[in-house]
């Protein structure tokens, strides 16, 4: 058989320390170990391995763990608890804080255009051009002597301010 | 939908697949079975399935979050989602592999989360409920006890180095001898991943634990 290092193919040596590779195959790669020394030193290292992880025990469940259960099965289960654990297997649980930081990006946006598209308050020493009607202009011209004479104080302590 | 369970014989086992599933599934396992009558509102089934799952559940998160306390609240969770999803259980594959899915995706969460970082068990904790070492007919003495804790101190910090889908992978390869396709499934990706994921973690562990032959 192919030297299962050669090939890429080392699951079949893991298989064989654990006992799991199929019975037609245990006699080849028995076979093989005999002859080939990487093999033999994978297998020997990957047996070391697994009676390491052998000797790894775990702790006794606690004797009131399906009590425990019990309760907690027993407690109401609330529209949140189902909404929660309905968003945490559709995949969204992480998405919800970057969902949330759209969301306020979002608004961030919305109130900066809101902002910056508000038509701009008439300065007196701005150029507003648009298309206004002559009784509209009549208006508007009464309106920015009234804003001039309101804001003389104020351009007065502004002398140096630009236009 | 509340479904009355009576005393009626029940169907057996291959009829319920037919009627329920088709013939797609055609190797319903037991514990399926089982949880199908959990969703009939059979209790005592639930009861069986807890029992017969709950230790290597259990395990299973210690060894992933390396913190007994906090793998049985996993455990906890895991078995308290299974009873919740019980109306619309379907046994589309295993029942270990929606059962370890769960447990995977949970204890993956609690790691990302970091919730036991600054609790994480030592093997020479004392607890009354941890464990001894068992050594047939002989005791062992003091040196062989501290060397022992060693190494499988050793085993545990070589495990918790390995990256979280690896971990995962070994785990349920060596614990709950799961072939390939079914690690596959339970970590929701490909036989060829679960063979990278398996050969760079049995690497990494040969490279630190193979001095222990």
């Amino acid at each position: 058989m192919k030297c299962p290092i050669d090939s890429r193919e080392t699951e079949i040596l893991v298989a064989y320390c654990s006992g799991s590779l199929a019975a037609e195959r245990s006699p080849l790669l028995a076979s093989h170990l005999e002859d080939c020394a990487a093999c033999r030193q994978f297998v020997k290292d990957q047996q070391a391995v697994w009676d390491a992880l052998d000797g790894w025990q775990a702790a006794p469940v606690s004797a009131d763990f399906n009590r425990r259960l019990y309760q907690r099965i027993e407690q109401p289960h609330s529209w949140f608890d189902r909404l929660a654990l309905s968003l945490h297997w559709s995949g969204l649980r992480q998405a919800i804080p970057i969902a949330a930081s759209a969301a306020v990006v979002l608004m961030a946006g919305l109130l900066l255009q809101h902002n910056f598209s508000a038509p701009p308050v008439a300065h007196h020493n701005s150029a507003v051009v648009e298309a206004i009607q002559p009784d509209d202009l009549e208006n508007a011209l009464s309106e920015m002597e009234a804003l001039s004479q309101l804001s003389r104080p104020v351009r007065s302590d502004n002398a140096g301010s630009k236009m | 939908m509340t479904r009355i369970y009576t005393a009626e014989p029940q169907p057996r086992m291959d009829e319920r697949v037919n009627r329920d599933v088709g013939a797609v599934v055609t190797a319903l396992d037991l514990d399926a079975e089982l949880m199908l009558r959990v969703k009939d509102g059979d209790g005592a089934s639930f009861g069986i399935l807890l029992d017969k799952h709950r230790v290597p559940v259990v395990h299973f998160l210690y060894r992933m979050v390396q913190n007994h306390a906090v793998a049985e609240e996993l455990a906890q969770e895991v078995f308290l989602r299974v009873y919740r999803s019980r109306a619309t259980y379907e046994p589309t594959a295993k029942f270990t592999t929606w059962l370890f899915r769960i447990a995977t995706h949970l204890a993956l969460n609690s790691l990302r989360d970091g919730k036991h970082d600054r609790t994480q068990e030592r093997l020479d904790d004392t607890a009354p409920d941890m464990p001894v070492r068992q050594v047939p007919d002989v005791k062992p003495s003091v040196e062989q006890s501290m060397v022992h804790q060693a190494k499988m101190e050793e085993v545990r910090k070589a495990v918790a180095a390995l990256p979280e889908k690896q971990r995962a992978a070994v785990l349920m390869h060596k614990y709950q001898e799961m072939e390939y396709t079914q690690i596959a499934k339970v970590l929701n990706c490909s036989e060829s991943a679960v063979k990278s994921l398996l050969f760079r973690a049995y690497e990494t562990l040969r490279a630190r634990l193979a001095h222990m032959a």
